[in-house]
């Protein structure tokens, strides 16, 4: 199975321009029930606690106002990218101190190789690197705009 | 945490185990700035887990995850996702617990 952080992964209904949350926990519990609703999760309460476990290893935020919680698990139907934005910022215990703003979540069914999945994760990552991107992503006034930002890194 | 929610959660638990645990794996993600720094809690949360799963189940999963590298399979369209064969009527779960053992493969089949 392939995979690119591109239009596949993407869909209009898994983008949230205001996470309400101001915790991590319950941030991410808004992008999985978004992601539920919508058929892409089968159960949300299994793939809440294998996001939790992964933050207690050590948080995904990587700096700079972004997190990339990601997850492989049996409670998700396909490849998925979750993107959700917070003007206000959301505490993620990110190692530079600052807040996230942006989350870009990356969703895997149990069965992609891991290969692909860490593909998936890194491409995602080259995205939010870029500080022009980050702007882009903190600005975008629709899905069309986040869209384009991560069209520019598919393959 | 019900016994099958047990169960599905130990076969995230291992996935994500299987991802981090050598040491190439971990750089990797240390430099995407996802470092894994507690390495020990996967494995507190994992003897947790187990310790909630009965013995007939967990006998199951470990043989499957050793023989195979994952424990559990996506029951789809009546096809067991990990051995792809077709299921027969009898083997779907006969009570509310959406997990059966695929008599074909040994895998845990998980019905949802």
């Amino acid at each position: 199975m392939t995979i690119s952080v591109g239009l596949s992964v993407l869909d209009s209904s898994l983008y949230i321009p205001e996470l309400r949350p101001k915790r991590r926990e319950s941030a991410l519990h808004e992008m999985v029930a978004r992601a539920h609703q919508l058929g892409a999760v089968r159960d949300a309460e299994l793939l809440c606690e294998t996001l939790s476990i992964r933050e207690r290893i050590g948080s995904t935020a990587i700096g700079k106002g972004v997190a990339i919680p990601h997850a492989r698990s049996l409670a998700v139907v396909e490849p998925r990218l979750v993107v959700a934005r917070s003007r206000r910022g959301i505490d993620w215990g990110a190692a530079d101190g600052c807040s996230v703003h942006v989350v870009l979540l990356a969703l895997s069914p149990a069965e992609l190789p891991n290969d692909a999945h860490h593909e998936f994760i890194a491409r995602a990552v080259a995205v939010a690197r870029l500080q022009r991107n980050r702007q882009k992503l903190i600005e975008a006034d629709g899905f069309d705009a986040v869209a384009s930002v991560l069209k520019e890194v598919t393959p | 945490m019900n016994e099958v929610a047990s169960l599905l959660q130990l076969h995230d638990l291992d996935l994500l185990l299987s991802e981090v645990s050598d040491s190439g794996s971990r750089a990797q993600f240390k430099k995407l700035g996802l470092e894994i720094q507690d390495l020990n809690a996967l494995e507190r949360t994992r003897s947790r887990i187990v310790s909630a799963i009965d013995r007939r189940w967990l006998n199951h999963y470990e043989r499957a995850l050793r023989r195979y590298g994952r424990a559990v399979a996506i029951v789809r369209h009546r096809v067991c996702q990990g051995c792809f064969i077709k299921l027969p009527t009898s083997a779907s779960p006969s009570g509310d617990e959406p997990i059966t053992v695929c008599e074909s493969c040994g895998r845990l089949l998980y019905w949802r």
